[in-house]
């Protein structure tokens, strides 16, 4: 059973955001403060892009025993913007919790996504990570953003863990985390409020009865209905007039997801695509641009 | 049906067995006591008597990975191994038992190293006790060749569909020539239907096999292989009713030899039930009150039939020829789960003996039945005794 003063953090990410990091270097502060936490991942097979989770438990009195996922957490946190409308990030979240996005949108905006009694915090940390980290790996940043709305650890402590793990460039990993701390927007959400009605993926799980002889599956060709554009943190725009049609394009995507419109031009298929960017490299005229999801 | 008796080795008698069932497939790597079961196919392949793909592999992992293939798409398939040969396999036991491939295979039992040892004992298949596979053990010659007949049949069954060991001493019943009834091709034919999978690979019928279970599927896997290895019971009951009717000779999860209306009950496994019959009748002869046990169907357990069979007794002696290193022999380990649940639990005393091809003769299980009736007598049964060791 969980003890009264645990705080519990379910981090929302993708393979390679560094979900995982974030969480650790949580619980090493935490730890670090003479608090009892710890940190793991949602464990399984990690592919870049695909949504994962991270989770936390820090308690200031007790060492705790629980090893199992958090499915109650005080606070959530975001990393990757598109998630949001892919995920319920909200599930289980507890009332009087926090919701912490990463995101351009504003928190007018994202508040009409949620309802519930909860806190929201939206920072932009994706601008920040690319300004001073001149990459969009969000986990440093996205922790500003936890320091300033809960106080579940601090900074000092938190700039001591980034020494050891990035060592000459932890400091711009700080910088970016201080950024976000200063430019995170709070405001709160209620269960009275206009929210948009989305409906996320409920996976149909047999029954042992159900399961065919020796657990054959029968549905070939079933990974068509996977949706590995799920996974795109980013989508290719091509640019028509620079466009040459040569489709250098789509004969290096890894997905096989682009192809010639009747026109001549080329797109990718959303559905598929993951958003690795091979094409936008490989383009001889640079028509192609990635652009981040919203 | 024509039944002629013949003098022949136990091997061989398993090798026309295997013809009989007109397997297609025969993979296997020769392995000490195992070896002339698969001479004696490969023999019949190459003269023509046999019309089947053998397979000389580079190791028993490639054995049984070569059946399981076979196995999928839709061939009959069999191997035979011994010893360090099945241990190997395991990786690949688990997996024909997952994907509910129903590859039939002896295992001469032989001890598992170390000391290196090529003699008889049932190291090799208790440790290949939970793989999911049906374990059936045979006493004799005859038997031997009957029951490989059999698992043909069980492990075939659309309710079965689970690969199938037949059990066979290590050269006390492997090579021994002994005499015994064949049958002809046609009741063969008669009594074994062609082999079907459901799922076969079938490229106009594409499937998976195989495929990867998160936390939220792998429960459900593994219920549905263990209810469809416990469920086996039935067509195994039936099959043996249907050979015995065919041949005479029936077969029983737990068989009895003069254990009715006695104090104490030895339980055997494998040929060395045969040993303790004759002590047992000498026994008896001299007015003691003691019977004999013998554990055929070893997986799917059959709890009903054993606690039928010994919860009348006051005391059971049980013999296994296998050593749990560290903890409590498997044969006898299963028996005291099985009383548990008893009001009046018989007394349990566990022997292990017979190691690495160790003989336990007639006289010897006199003493052995002595030793496990001192041992009850002396209220401590809670101790595994080693019998025959020299101290």
């Amino acid at each position: 059973m969980k003890r009264e003063d645990t705080i519990e953090i379910r981090w929302h990410g993708r393979g390679g955001q560094g979900a995982v990091t974030s969480a650790e270097l949580t619980a090493l502060s935490a730890i670090h403060e003479n608090k009892f936490a710890q940190a793991f991942p949602s464990f399984g097979p990690e592919r870049r892009g695909a949504p994962v989770l991270a989770f936390n438990r820090i308690s200031a009195e007790h060492a705790i025993r629980v090893r199992s996922s958090v499915i109650k957490p005080d606070i959530v946190v975001v990393l990757d913007p598109g998630l949001v409308t892919l995920i319920n990030v909200v599930d289980g979240l507890k009332p009087g919790g926090w919701l912490i996005v990463n995101s351009t949108r504003s928190i007018d905006d994202l508040q009409s996504e949620f309802s519930g009694d909860w806190k929201l915090a939206v920072v932009d940390a994706s601008s920040i990570a690319r300004e001073l980290l001149r990459v969009n790996i969000v986990n440093t940043t996205m922790l500003g953003a936890l320091i300033k709305t809960t106080g579940v650890i601090k900074i000092d402590s938190l700039k001591e863990q980034l020494e050891v793990k990035f060592g000459a460039r932890a400091k711009a990993n700080l910088e970016a985390c201080r950024k976000a701390f200063d430019t995170t927007v709070i405001s709160s959400i209620t269960t009275g409020g206009q929210k948009k009605v989305r409906t996320f993926a409920v996976e149909n799980l047999a029954k042992w009865s159900e399961l065919p002889v020796g657990c054959v599956v029968t549905d070939v060709g079933n990974t068509k209905q996977f949706c590995t554009g799920d996974w795109k943190a980013q989508h290719p725009v091509w640019n028509d007039s620079k466009c040459i049609k040569c489709g250098i394009c789509s004969l290096f995507c890894p997905e096989f997801c682009i192809s010639q419109q009747k026109d001549g031009y080329f797109r990718a298929n959303e559905f598929y695509c993951k958003g690795c960017g091979i094409c936008a490299q490989e383009c001889w005229t640079q028509s192609i641009t990635m652009v981040e999801e919203a | 049906m024509i039944a002629k008796r013949i003098g022949i080795e136990s091997s061989l008698a398993v090798a026309e067995a295997v013809r009989l069932a007109n397997v297609d497939v025969i993979a296997a790597y020769p392995i000490t006591p195992q070896t002339h079961i698969v001479e004696g196919l490969a023999e019949m392949v190459a003269n023509g008597h046999l019309d089947a793909e053998y397979i000389p592999v580079e190791s028993e992992h490639s054995a049984m990975s070569s059946c399981l293939g076979a196995s999928a798409v839709g061939a009959r398939a069999f191997t035979a191994t011994a010893s360090q040969g099945l241990i190997l396999m395991h990786e690949v036991l688990l997996v024909a038992a997952s994907l509910r491939l129903p590859v039939v295979m002896a295992v001469t039992n032989r001890a598992l190293s170390g000391p290196l040892n090529i003699w008889g004992d049932h190291s090799d298949v208790m440790i290949a006790r939970d793989v999911g596979w049906i374990q059936i053990f045979a006493e004799n010659g005859q038997q031997a060749f009957d029951q490989t007949l059999c698992a043909f049949r069980i492990a075939e069954h659309q309710d079965v569909l689970l690969p199938t060991i037949i059990n066979i001493d290590g050269f006390h019943v492997s090579h021994v020539i002994e005499p015994m009834y064949f049958l002809d091709q046609k009741t063969v034919d008669e009594f074994l239907p062609p082999y079907r999978h459901p799922y076969a690979l079938d490229p106009d019928k594409p499937v998976t096999m195989g495929g990867f279970a998160m936390p939220n599927l792998y429960t459900e896997g593994r219920k549905s292989l263990d209810t469809a290895l416990r469920q086996s019971k039935k067509v195994i009951l039936d099959t043996w009713k249907q050979y015995g009717d065919i041949t005479g000779r029936y077969y029983k999860p737990i068989e009895k030899y003069q254990a009715e209306n006695v104090d104490t009950l030895l339980v055997t496994v494998g040929s060395y039930s045969e040993n303790a019959m004759d002590a047992i009748d000498k026994m008896q002869a001299e007015g003691k009150k003691v019977g004999l046990v013998s554990v055929r169907l070893w997986r799917p357990f059959p709890y009903k039939e054993l606690i039928e069979a010994i919860s009348g007794a006051a005391n059971i002696i049980v013999l296994d020829r296998a050593i749990s290193l560290g903890g409590p022999a498997p044969v006898c380990s299963e028996i005291r789960a099985a009383l548990y649940s008893l009001k009046d639990r018989p007394q349990v005393v566990s022997i292990v003996g017979g190691l690495g091809g160790r003989d336990i003769s007639p006289a010897d299980f006199e003493k052995l039945i002595a030793t496990g009736l001192d041992k009850i007598k002396s209220g401590d049964t809670a101790e595994t005794i080693m019998f025959g060791v020299r101290e």
